[in-house]
């Protein structure tokens, strides 16, 4: 019978327990060493861009598109077509809120 | 039962596994690469190292446990009796990378002040766009047998697909997200900071671990699952 991921790791325990207990030993011992550097409060996230063929775009969001458009040709070409059609409308609205946020973004700089 | 197994029926059983595969590869190449000349050699460890040995074990442990398996890919690694493609553990690193710097991005848009606060939003955008994304790409992947659920699992599923198997991406996303996030924003040094990302592996899977256990619980007390 199958086991989810919880049962497995409780039934073996014994490998398990010994690689938790170092690891939570070794970060108290790292957070605990002294020496400290300080770092900036905010983070410029404008260089995430790219342009290509004059068009600013996201890099993240171009992956992720890059996916997207991979995914669904996939799924059209296995003749999936309604999980596709469903998971590509979904797997849509991250693309398109970033495109609204930035645009309303642009925006209001501009106004 | 070796670390590497190597499969020479590739894309055996399977449909269009190669385009899959191909397209992980790509990505993975050009994020790593992207990350290395902006961040640097260390935050890119940072950044992929960590989710590779947490999904090595997770994933390990979900085919060893019976729920699910892997055809017809060439390099499989197995850690505690599960064997696991080699490209399943890059493409997890991608969706970390890929989902907490999206969440990095569409947070910062809406509130700039890096807090806490600021580092479960951008966690809570990952997890809930990782999801977004794996509820068009499971069902294609089980469809096409790349990776295969038991069909006696019970309880609700999308086109086939756990439930669970959704709520498992966003906790893994969720929680990933928020230790590598306040890693990357302590103090601490460079190196440190890779070091912490490893060791404090054995905390965050800790707390994957509960929450896991705790949402498995639920389900099936309400039959769900």
């Amino acid at each position: 019978m199958e086991k989810t991921i919880v049962q497995f790791i409780l039934d073996n325990a014994f490998l398990f327990l010994p690689l938790g207990i170092t690891g939570i030993v070794v970060t108290i011992i790292l957070l605990f060493l002294p020496k400290q550097e300080a770092t900036p409060e905010y983070e410029d996230v404008k260089s995430d861009f790219i342009t290509i063929f004059k068009i600013r775009l996201n890099s993240y969001v171009l992956v992720y598109l890059f996916i997207w458009i991979t995914m669904v040709i996939i799924g059209a070409l296995s003749n999936f077509f309604i999980p596709t059609l469903i998971g590509g409308i979904i797997a849509a609205v991250p693309l398109i809120l970033l495109v609204i946020l930035e645009q309303r973004t642009n925006n209001s700089k501009v106004s | 039962m070796g670390f590497i197994e190597i499969n020479l029926n590739f894309g055996e059983n399977t449909q269009l596994l190669a385009p899959f595969i191909a397209m992980i590869a790509i990505v993975w190449v050009f994020l790593v690469y992207y990350s290395y000349k902006k961040y640097g050699t260390k935050k890119t460890i940072m950044y992929f190292l960590p989710i590779i040995i947490a999904t090595l074990l997770i994933e390990s442990a979900g085919v060893a446990g019976g729920r699910y398996y892997y055809s017809g890919y060439i390099i499989y690694l197995s850690v505690v009796g599960g064997a696991v493609p080699l490209i399943i553990i890059l493409a997890w690193s991608v969706n970390l990378f890929l989902f907490m710097h999206m969440g990095k991005y569409f947070i910062s848009k809406v509130y700039r002040k890096q807090n806490f606060l600021q580092i479960v939003s951008i966690s809570v955008t990952a997890g809930v766009f990782g999801v977004c994304l794996d509820l068009l790409e499971d069902p294609i992947a089980h469809y096409n047998n790349w990776w295969i659920w038991e069909t006696s699992l019970s309880g609700i599923k999308f086109f086939n697909v756990p439930i669970l198997n959704f709520i498992g991406w966003f906790i893994l996303i969720f929680f990933m997200s928020v230790a590598t996030l306040l890693i990357e924003r302590s103090r601490f040094s460079e190196n440190r900071k890779v070091l912490l990302s490893i060791s404090s592996l054995a905390i965050t899977g800790s707390v994957i671990f509960i929450f896991h256990a705790l949402i498995v619980r639920l389900f099936e007390f309400v039959g769900l699952s």
